[in-house]
């Protein structure tokens, strides 16, 4: 049998699709604006107000430049989550008028799934389009749907689960020509791959810090503005960014997720040929030692970090408690809570016994050479049965 | 000279004249239509915030950015608003029917 490996000094961390350490040059960048410059970006009457104000609009010019965008077409918000409610309910309430579908795809973040859904007791007709084995959306299934005028189609750029890229350039055209608007979830895509909102013609986009190395609690929405994309607000209140999201903006965070932003974009081409190493690595020696290890979704379309793998012999349930000291995941954070198998996983056509044997790696800024190491032999030892060592310790104890 | 047709609040529908290049907001103040027009026109208010009769919505000039931006602030904003101010009757016009909206939000009371 395998022997697993010395444990590590501290967890070791691969599910950066679920969040990410807060870069500490981000923590730096931030600290400031909560102890010495802690103006209401919205006070515009003094001094400590004004320089909240800029600031905010320096970081709206930042988040801009990493996604093809105008700063002036940006929200700052809580999340992905508050960004794709917004986006997804606004733009419906707002239209109401004769187009009544709204279109996305199975394997969505759950935010994207329940908004689409709860619409429909607003009389709007949720189409949810199934995805190829592979993980991606087929045109043709796309421009079938669509043949019922249709308001509104919402596609993730990467998959949470599965890393997949969509292409968001030819979808959003086929939605543009069928007369529908098009909204994607940028949350795990922003930072990691080329995006161009405005050239892609994308009508709605949402953004989220901590998946970049930013703080949680903050994200963005996209709302283009030329031709003016309207939403209806979900926030009643003092009327902040333009209507669309009322309460005072956290200066902090923004200038968090400013910095983080500013950091991926920088940094994006380094780290995605990194990360692929890594990725790589990682793969290639989970091979080695369990040759019918599957990896689920395209690896030609995904983003570097992410692997999702099923393994032959073992349930993802047993190999998390055989290795505690490696944090990966069964599915999204976001489902958990739930024991059901992952809906992005059955939907690619995995069958429940299949998803239970499978687990989501996200490979990050901060995974080391060593971390890769230590994930692989404590993987390979976990699969070939052996316990969990703390429980091996406790035993000869 | 043109004609056009407000509805008001209550539904009520009041066919007025409509003189060649007077603005909707104008033409409003002209027959005593309650649109306030808080800033008198120049862009810095939606208080003249009217609903264009979708019929008609195709045959006006493009919103400038100035104007799309203060509609963005208006009340009870539909696919088929603009600003009265920014309306100016043309030969093309003639008929034009808007409707006022249920209320509005003067920014400059605020």
């Amino acid at each position: 049998m395998t022997s697993p490996p010395p444990r590590p000094n501290r967890p070791v961390y691969l599910d950066n699709q679920a969040t990410t350490r807060c870069d500490p040059r981000v923590v730096t960048a931030m600290l400031p604006w909560f102890t010495e410059h802690y103006g209401n970006p919205h006070s515009v009457e003094h001094v400590m107000g004004t320089e909240a104000e800029a600031v905010v609009e320096d970081a709206r010019a930042q988040v801009a430049a990493l996604v093809g965008a105008d700063a002036k077409e940006l929200v700052f918000t809580s999340g992905a989550t508050e960004s794709n409610n917004i986006a997804i309910k606004g733009a419906a309430r707002f239209a109401g008028n004769e187009r009544r579908r709204i279109v996305t795809v199975a394997t969505e973040h759950k935010c994207v799934l329940e908004s689409v859904a709860d619409l429909a007791e607003e009389g709007f007709e949720p189409v949810f389009l199934p995805v190829r084995p592979d993980g991606l959306l087929d045109p043709n299934v796309l421009r079938a749907a669509l043949e019922v005028p249709t308001l509104l189609v919402s596609v993730m750029a990467v998959n949470n689960e599965i890393g997949v890229v969509q292409d968001i350039a030819a979808l959003a055209a086929i939605a543009k020509q069928a007369g529908a608007l098009f909204h994607t979830d940028i949350a795990q895509a922003a930072g990691k791959i080329p995006l161009d909102l405005t050239g892609w013609k994308v009508d709605l986009a949402s953004i989220s810090g901590h998946k970049i190395y930013g703080p949680k609690g903050v994200g963005a929405l996209y709302v283009r503005r030329r031709p003016r994309v309207r939403l209806k607000p979900l926030f009643s209140g003092g009327g902040q960014e333009r209507g669309l999201r009322s309460g005072t903006l956290p200066a902090p965070l923004i200038v968090g997720l400013s910095e983080a932003c500013r950091l991926a974009q920088a940094e994006m081409a380094e780290e995605a040929t990194r990360l692929t190493g890594l990725r790589d690595r990682l793969l290639d020696r989970l091979r080695a030692t369990i040759p019918d290890i599957a990896v689920n979704g395209s690896m030609a379309v995904r983003i570097p970090g992410n692997l999702n793998l099923t393994f032959p012999a073992a349930t993802a349930t047993d190999l998390m408690a055989r290795v505690p000291d490696l944090c990966v995941s069964t599915g999204s954070a976001c489902s958990s809570a739930t024991i059901e198998p992952s809906y992005v996983l059955r939907a690619l056509g995995l069958s429940d016994d299949t998803a239970a044997r499978t687990l989501r790696i996200g490979i990050g800024r901060f995974t080391s050479p060593a971390d890769i190491d230590y994930a692989a032999a404590a993987l390979a030892a976990a699969h070939a049965g052996a316990p969990a060592p703390g429980v091996e310790r406790f035993a000869q104890a | 000279m043109p004609r056009m047709t407000f509805i008001e609040r209550d539904g009520t529908r009041r066919d007025v004249d409509a003189p060649l290049g007077l603005s909707v907001l104008e033409i409003a103040h002209q027959h005593g239509v309650d649109i306030e027009g808080a800033c008198e026109g120049s862009l810095a208010c939606s208080t003249c915030h009217v609903i264009v009769d979708p019929a008609w919505f195709r045959k006006l000039a493009e919103p400038t950015e100035d104007e799309e931006d203060m509609l963005d602030l208006a009340f009870g904003l539909t696919e088929t608003s603009r600003l009265g101010c920014q309306i100016v009757i043309t030969e093309a016009l003639d008929g034009l029917v808007v409707k006022l909206p249920a209320g509005t939000r003067n920014m400059l009371n605020e």
